[in-house]
């Protein structure tokens, strides 16, 4: 099990924020286990999908009870753009008070784009999410929020595994066996680390 | 036995003023205007109206001659409406209501008093919940339905009635608090009887002789004596209030206000009958023709055109604020394209559901204000894409080996139980971010396995492959029909290492990459 804070869950109220380059790194893995986490033990969560990209079927492989998660699909070619659209959908979800988790997935949003988000905008988020009992989690491809987020985890570049049937080393009778991921807890704002989290981890394939 | 008689003064100009919160009945002049547009005459005028010299049967020229009367044309839907929302009154205290004539009621309250509290006590909870509903209204009780109509319509305010003292309460009404037929209002007229007392005192024998039963059943009623049984009316199966606009409406802020104050009284008849709305219709009757003048053409002969909105809650509600705002943000994406000359609102029934959240149970959205919230992202996100699939609502897969084949549903916080903890998912996993839609690639293989990939403008060589894994479906259906040759592959990136899956469409033999392995 995936193990971030104290009990296995992300630390209330707080920003968590975590980061992401184009490679495979684990973030939607660490994604998914928090959403399967919070559904199983009756939450309901919203998942903010700025560029549209969550995959129905892993999330229900991994556990994830659908029905309990609210998914929004931002539109891609239009006004305002998905990021404006994001943080405007994020924005009416916390407000709604009723979720127990909130995740902002813009892991395919560009970097500069990212970088453009006004510092102020966090700021507003980490004050609004304090006063309430659900979690913010932003998922991004560039380490965002500063100071403002309540936990930020690193993402390292993951290390696939390829395995070959018996002794036959050819490339066509390989599959993708499992891949090593490793996390790097950079900033708990409300909590001092007594232990770090879990450094590392290794996951299955879902049709394993 | 107990009835209670409600009955709206000059009911005609209250369901005419009923939609309206700046008209003031007691203090106004208000009067209302029946028959051909040619041959208009007053049919219904108030107090103030009355004491200006207006009486029914004025020509509206005649009316007009007193400039502080307000004239309004008698809309029979309005007091329809206004009649229906009486009935919901009397059903807040009882199930036996009877539609005695329009904007007049009697309730069977035998029972009640235990419940409710004494016959005075009723009464003014009658009065009360009336006011509610926007009538100005004279209530009485008594033993028998009729004792309790008369004095309704001859006695102001609360009456009570007490049994064996009809006929000294009811003496000093005028007969024509009866209505009985013009004939015999004549005839006791000549006879110099012009009250119940009066009335009431007519020796039996000779009475019958002269005016035959129909005299005698006046006299019982003038006496209080006859007990008759109610006929209950039905409930209605939809509440409907509609306003015709005397000038039409253009802007939508406006077009808010007035369905907040038909909205206000659907929802008042909704809780007096103790029940919600899941179903909700706002039908817009609109200007024939738009630019009619900039065309310089007449508008087509016909009837108007309406523009229909439908809202569907998940979970009934009496709010009026959320269905306000729920129908706010509808018209908002959905603009009515002309100016809008009469509002209908209809709201559908349904019975109000009652949730007990658990102690230990973990928050969950209330559906009101998820209904809101699930509106108000629809207005950012948008409603449908482009296969028709909603933008806001919770996924379900579909049964098929489609790859990328799911639905979503419209999302629905009702409190359930968490599905038990599976030992599958212990195990961490990792899973696959798509590419919506996928991205073209091209693909250079070397013995039929790939061996670089270009994507995104960039050639990169593939280090790892694991594949094909083929696929297909519906070769019944041409349009639905796929096939296809699934490939992981491990491409090395600035910085680290991208798995991704790609396949390649068959027969067209196009390659894309549909996600990363994350």
């Amino acid at each position: 099990m995936l193990s971030f804070g104290q009990n296995g869950s992300v630390k209330k109220p707080a920003v968590a924020g975590s980061a992401k380059e184009r490679i495979s790194s684990g973030n939607s893995a660490v994604l998914f286990s928090l959403l399967a986490q919070n559904t199983r033990r009756g939450h309901f969560c919203a998942l903010v999908d700025a560029s549209d990209c969550f995959d129905p079927a892993s999330a229900e492989a991994v556990g994830v009870d659908l029905s309990r998660v609210l998914w929004v699909r931002c539109r891609a070619s239009h006004q305002p753009k998905p990021l404006e659209q994001a943080f405007k959908a994020a924005d009416i979800l916390v407000h709604n008070d009723g979720f127990g988790m909130v995740v902002v997935d813009l892991g395919n949003i560009e970097e500069r784009h990212i970088r453009r988000i006004p510092l102020t905008t966090w700021f507003r988020f980490a004050r609004v999410v304090e006063r309430k009992s659900v979690v913010l989690v932003f998922l991004t491809n560039y380490p965002v929020a500063q100071s403002c987020a309540g936990q930020k985890l690193l993402m390292k570049p993951a290390i696939p595994h390829w395995n070959a049937p018996g002794d036959i080393v050819q490339l066509r009778r390989l599959s993708l066996a499992e891949m090593e991921f490793e996390i790097e807890v950079e900033q708990k704002r409300l909590c001092k680390p007594v232990q770090p989290a879990t450094p590392k981890f290794t996951a299955a394939p879902i049709w394993a | 036995m107990l009835f209670g008689c409600i009955h709206v003064l000059d009911f005609p100009v209250q369901a005419a003023l009923r939609l309206d919160p700046a008209a003031r009945f007691r203090e106004d002049a208000f009067a209302v205007m029946d028959g051909p547009e040619s041959l208009l005459k007053i049919s219904a005028c108030n107090e103030p109206a009355r004491r200006a010299g207006i009486t029914p049967g004025m020509t509206k020229a005649q009316a007009e001659v007193a400039p502080q009367v307000r004239l309004r044309k008698r809309v029979m839907q309005e007091e329809q409406a206004a009649h229906a929302a009486l009935l919901d009154c009397g059903y807040r205290f009882s199930s036996r209501v009877e539609s005695t004539s329009p904007g007049t009621i009697t309730i069977d309250l035998t029972g009640t008093e235990r419940l409710l509290g004494a016959a005075l006590k009723l009464g003014r909870q009658l009065a009360r919940r009336a006011k509610g509903c926007g009538f100005e209204v004279n209530v009485a009780l008594a033993a028998n339905p009729d004792t309790a109509l008369y004095a309704a319509r001859g006695f102001t305010g609360i009456s009570v009635i007490a049994p064996g003292e009809e006929a000294r309460r009811l003496a000093s009404l005028p007969t024509e608090v009866l209505h009985p037929p013009e004939n015999v209002v004549e005839t006791l007229d000549s006879w110099g009887i012009r009250d119940f007392q009066a009335l009431a005192a007519l020796p039996a024998i000779p009475l019958t002789q002269r005016l035959g039963q129909q005299g005698l059943h006046l006299q019982r009623l003038a006496r209080g004596e006859v007990m008759r049984e109610l006929v209950p009316a039905e409930p209605a199966v939809a509440f409907r209030e509609s306003m015709e606009l005397e000038e039409s409406v253009e802007l939508l802020e406006p077009l808010v206000s007035l369905l907040n104050r038909l909205l206000e009284q659907v929802t008042a008849r909704l809780v007096a009958r103790s029940l919600a709305t899941d179903h909700m219709q706002v039908t817009l009757t609109l200007e024939a023709q738009l630019d009619r003048q900039l065309a310089a053409s007449p508008a087509p002969p016909g009837p108007a055109p309406l523009y229909q909105r439908t809202l569907k809650l998940p979970t009934p509600t009496q709010d009026r604020n959320v269905l306000l705002k729920l129908l706010q943000l509808d018209l908002e994406e959905h603009p009515p394209l002309s100016p809008v000359k009469k509002v209908m609102v209809e709201a559908f029934p349904a019975h109000v559901r009652f949730g007990q959240g658990g102690l230990f149970h973990p928050i969950a959205p209330e559906p009101a204000k998820l209904e809101i919230t699930m509106a108000r992202l629809r207005a950012v996100v948008g409603e449908q894409d482009e296969q028709g699939r909603s933008r806001v609502g919770f996924a379900q897969a579909v049964d098929t080996h489609k790859p990328d084949s799911f639905q979503v549903l419209p999302f629905n916080a009702e409190r359930k139980e968490a599905q038990p903890r599976r030992a599958a998912t212990l195990t961490p996993r990792f899973v696959l971010r798509r590419f919506r839609p996928p991205l073209k690639a091209r693909v250079e293989l070397e013995r039929a396995v790939p061996a670089m990939m270009t994507f995104n403008g960039r050639r990169t060589k593939v280090t790892n492959a694991s594949g094909p894994w083929r696929s297909s479906g519906s070769w019944w259906d041409k349009a639905e029909e796929w096939q296809r040759e699934e490939w992981d592959v491990e491409l090395r990136v600035t910085g680290g290492v991208g798995v991704y899956r790609i396949f390649r469409e068959l027969p067209s033999g196009s390659w894309f990459v549909e996600g990363i392995y994350d």
